[in-house]
């Protein structure tokens, strides 16, 4: 009698409490869900539907024909030569920089973060016109190098891919070194400290020990600043030239003056998936790099 | 506000008695709580009076702090009741208790002072301006903390911390003030100074508590009673002097009393005492009377400190000195006994005339001290 | 790297690399600053004299700058209101519930911040266009929010999360009802992470360029497509004053965050540590 009281009470009010906890979850959770269902899943679906619909409503694949071929597929191509260039030149500067910030004495470093943290909060619309205004024929960068009297100059260095990167590269920069400054922060220094006093010389140290301690963080970096290019078309619309053309400039082109949504839908999708695969390879660094961690400590 | 007012009236009664004078402040009967397949609490059951500082005690896992929490209402029992006064409270929200808490992370709220932290429960019932005021003042000057109302905890030391936590859950005078560990965050020195503090308001403002730990010396300097928890089970729950002293499991014994363990076999019975013949030397040890048939197996339970050297082969067994250490007032011996390679027989003898390492004793202790367990068969 | 190049040339060339790196961060933000109150908008730096014409420029007769001014602010502060809304019901939820699925509702939140912006753009123009919602400042503050609101809920994730769900518990022991739990201890301990997650609601929503292009229209440009516009088609020399003044306006903005941070972490950092300065930047870091 008291085993089968036991045996019906339990269940009941434990469960109550739980969902209780979890009703609240789900109210709570609801607007976030909803809007982002809404407002954010919704329309690239629809995105994706357009982009398979003929004129007539049936389905097809000729928008992606079209995104893959011909100037859109050199279109293409140029975007993912400059996000590439971008990434390098973000990923080397951005090392260079995270390293000395992660060396300097406490003030100046938090000076120097100060100077990459404002730049990243300042829309990149201004950021360059900033460069426009410094790059130009008469502008700082060319006087100066025309008074230290350096060959060539003036120098074309506006409406062509030099321009194009040099402004893409300012703007993704603060997401390298803040990212490349927390995995700096990140390696145990004594590690170092240990294969100094077994003999290892500074580049040794650097090349065996550091570089591969630091080496997912470095992809992932590089790989992200790969993927935020992608789909960016501010800077390269207003610095670079027509061979600077960007997939992003084309879906606006094509929405907004020649009304072909079907094919801008398409060029949108061919961007997402350039940009799930990216991410997808940054899982894998980071997993990568998380399970080496695990070794390493065990 | 008015919500608090309804819930727990008594307490408005500004400086009163205890609400509950009448009543057990507490009872327990029959709580289970079980996590998947692990029984975290099996059938606990206990009723604590007015004005008792109780203690469970137990390892990590034991069950203590999952059943002091299913006292406060932050988990839910599977089964039994809790009844607060004469209010049944299992299934109430944790603020409907109307019970106070210490926890072992201090948690003062960071955003107020010391004061604001002390009056906080005061103000959630209503009580005046003024009202509010004298009791912050006189409870922080009972714990010695007159001066620091206007600091901020993170202004403060560990122990400062915890003495406001106190004040904090003492100033409304709940009917049991549970603690959870109070002082396990703190050094070894503090935690004996605040060990003595915490008992002297317990007494003098006559504080119902329910206090966790897993520290033995603790719970014996503050308990009235002490409920030894093992595997979710209360293994006993008696005063201090009963646990050392009339251990009821093998586990008991060994967990408050550091028991050496014979293992044995009754011989046979008189009025006063029951005999048992060792296995290990063959000698003969008289216990005070256990209600034990001849023959049964039995686990002989006696403490290091009751244990006395003599001549050889005048007590129940005759052993080598094997250590002997010096610790003040105390010769902690472990003494080799013949025949056998059983552990260590460990003895506290009082310094001065201790044995030496090498000499041969006999050892031999006082009836009323010896404990005997049944030993189950095939166990 | 305790060991390496602790060289004094080292150092030196160190310093220079990353002198000359902070510069080429540094220097189109300080060139737009000066350039505002040269006589010559463009080019020419250092300039040969000065003037606030620009800034008087901005505000003459039939300037489109106050329109798309005003047009921003109104947009910024819509959408702020939503993504607090969002946010601290959605951080809620992932702190301090059971809440099923609770990774998929992660993925949903990071999506926007994810996602190349022109393809959320695109779709919400899909979205707008057949409800002829083009160039309502209301469907470009619901834009803005799919990208402010995640931000909003990462910051209050964070700040849920740094406050110790115990202290709830304490309060409940001692008697507060959820209510004034809420009200008397989460709300003031959560305070500057929601001042911080209004900002940055704010600042996103207010440079949001891509969204704002696709659903404006002609009578309704919000300040960035004003700005873009100003510098692809019609030259107007007065884009280097609100430059400065949205510069201004951002360097103030963080200037507030880092204040607050700091004024919530209790003052243990400097204001001026790279916690503090690089904790601006990543402020639901965290919680990722």
């Amino acid at each position: 009698m008291a085993a089968t009281l036991t045996a019906n009470a339990p269940a009941r009010p434990r469960k109550l409490l739980a969902s209780r906890r979890t009703r609240v979850g789900i109210l709570y959770a609801l607007p976030v869900v909803v809007y982002l269902l809404v407002l954010f899943v919704y329309p690239i679906l629809s995105t994706l539907f357009l982009s398979l619909k003929n004129t007539d409503g049936s389905l097809t694949l000729h928008w992606y024909v079209d995104a893959l071929t011909g100037i859109n597929l050199s279109v293409l191509l140029t975007t993912v030569r400059i996000s590439a260039e971008t990434a390098l030149f973000s990923l080397v500067f951005g090392f260079v920089l995270a390293n000395a910030i992660s060396r300097l004495k406490p003030l100046w470093a938090g000076v120097a973060m100060l100077i990459v943290v404002v730049p990243h909060f300042i829309s990149a619309l201004v950021r360059t016109y900033g460069w426009i205004i410094l790059l130009g024929d008469k502008g700082l960068v060319n006087d100066t190098l025309a008074k230290l009297w350096v060959p060539g100059a003036p120098f074309q260095l506006l409406y062509n891919e030099i321009g194009v990167v040099i402004g893409t590269t300012s703007v993704m920069l603060p997401y390298t070194v803040l990212l490349l400054y927390s995995v700096m922060r990140g390696v145990d220094r004594r590690l170092l400290a240990a294969a100094a006093s077994m003999g290892a010389g500074r580049v040794t140290i650097f090349r065996r020990v550091y570089l591969p301690l630091v080496a997912p963080g470095l992809a992932s970096a590089g790989l992200l600043s790969f993927i935020l290019s992608l789909g960016y078309y501010i800077t390269p619309a207003l610095m670079g030239g027509p061979d600077q053309t960007m997939i992003a400039s084309l879906i606006n082109q094509q929405v907004m003056k020649q009304n072909q949504w079907n094919g801008a839908a398409a060029e949108g999708v061919v961007l997402l998936l350039l940009t799930f695969a990216g991410l997808l390879l940054v899982k894998v660094v980071t997993s990568f790099g998380a399970s080496r961690k695990k070794r390493s400590a065990s | 506000m008015a919500e608090f007012g309804v819930v727990t009236p008594s307490v408005k009664v500004a400086g009163g008695k205890l609400p509950t004078a009448t009543g057990k402040p507490l009872s327990v009967v029959a709580l289970r709580k079980t996590y998947g397949d692990v029984v975290a609490v099996d059938e606990a059951s206990m009723e604590i009076a007015a004005g008792e500082f109780v203690t469970f005690l137990g390892a990590s896992g034991s069950g203590k702090t999952t059943t002091l929490m299913m006292i406060a209402g932050f988990c839910e029992p599977d089964s039994g009741t809790i009844t607060v006064g004469d209010r049944d409270v299992t299934r109430l929200a944790p603020q409907k208790r109307g019970l106070g808490f210490v926890f072992q992370q201090y948690l003062l709220f960071p955003h107020m002072t010391v004061s604001e932290n002390v009056a906080f429960p005061l103000t959630l019932r209503g009580v005046p301006k003024d009202e509010i005021r004298r009791r912050v003042g006189e409870t922080l000057e009972i714990a010695g903390l007159s001066g620091f109302g206007g600091r901020k905890p993170r202004e403060l030391s560990g122990g400062q911390q915890q003495r406001v936590a106190l004040c904090r859950a003492l100033v409304y005078r709940p009917p049991v003030i549970l603690m959870d560990e109070p002082l396990g965050a703190l050094d070894k020195k503090l935690r004996d100074q605040l060990q003595i503090e915490i008992k002297a308001i317990q007494q003098e403002l006559g504080l119902t508590v329910v206090y966790v730990t897993h520290d033995q010396e603790e719970a014996l300097v503050l308990s009235d009673r002490i409920a030894v928890m093992r595997n979710g089970l209360i293994e006993q729950f008696d005063t201090p002097r009963e646990l050392f002293e009339r251990p009821r499991t093998p586990f008991v014994a060994d967990f408050l009393g550091a028991a050496n363990f014979l293992p044995g076999r009754v011989l046979q019975n008189t009025d006063e005492h029951t005999v048992v013949r060792l296995d290990q030397s063959g000698g003969l040890l008289t216990a005070r009377r256990h209600e034990l048939a001849s023959g049964t197996s039995v686990k002989v339970a006696v403490q290091p400190g009751r244990l006395r050297a003599c001549a050889p082969d005048d007590g129940f067994c005759t052993g080598t000195v094997e250590t002997a250490t010096y610790v003040g007032t105390l010769v902690r011996a472990g003494v080799r006994i013949d025949g056998g390679d059983a552990p260590l027989l460990r003895l506290e003898v009082p310094a001065g005339r201790g044995p030496v390492t090498g000499e041969r004793v006999g050892v031999t202790v006082d009836p009323e001290d010896v404990n005997l367990f049944p030993v189950e068969q095939g166990g | 790297m305790m060991e390496l190049r602790r060289t004094l040339t080292g150092r030196i060339a160190l310093t220079a690399i990353a002198t000359v790196i902070l510069l080429f961060l540094a220097l189109p933000i300080v060139v737009i600053l000066v350039t505002s109150f040269s006589n010559n908008a463009f080019a020419a730096f250092p300039p040969d004299s000065w003037t606030l014409g620009w800034y008087k420029a901005l505000f003459a007769d039939g300037s489109k700058w106050p329109a798309a001014l005003s047009l921003s602010a109104f947009v910024a502060a819509l959408s702020t209101v939503f993504s607090l809304i969002i946010g601290v019901t959605a951080a809620t939820a992932l702190t301090r519930s059971e809440l099923p699925l609770r990774s998929a509702v992660y993925a949903l939140v990071l999506g926007p911040l994810l996602i190349p912006q022109i393809v959320t753009a695109l779709g919400l123009f899909l979205l707008f266009e057949p409800a002829s919602m083009l160039g309502s400042p209301i469907a470009i503050a619901l834009g803005h929010t799919v990208l402010a609101s995640p931000i909003a809920v990462l910051i209050l994730v964070a700040t849920l999360r740094g406050i110790d769900e115990r202290l709830e518990d304490a309060a409940a022991s001692m008697g507060a009802g959820r209510l004034t739990i809420a009200r008397r201890i989460t709300f003031p301990l959560a305070a500057p992470g929601m001042i911080a997650a209004a900002i940055f609601s704010f600042i996103t929503s207010f440079d949001e360029f891509y969204i704002s292009q696709f659903l404006s229209s002609v009578d309704t440009v919000t300040l960035p497509v004003q700005i873009y516009n100003s510098l692809t088609f019609d030259i107007d020399p007065s884009v280097t004053a609100i430059s400065a003044i949205l510069i201004a306006f951002a360097i103030l903005a963080l200037a507030l965050v880092a204040l607050v941070r700091w004024l919530g972490s209790g003052r243990q950092d400097s204001l001026l540590s790279v916690e503090n300065t690089a904790g601006i930047a990543a402020p639901g870091g965290e919680a990722v």
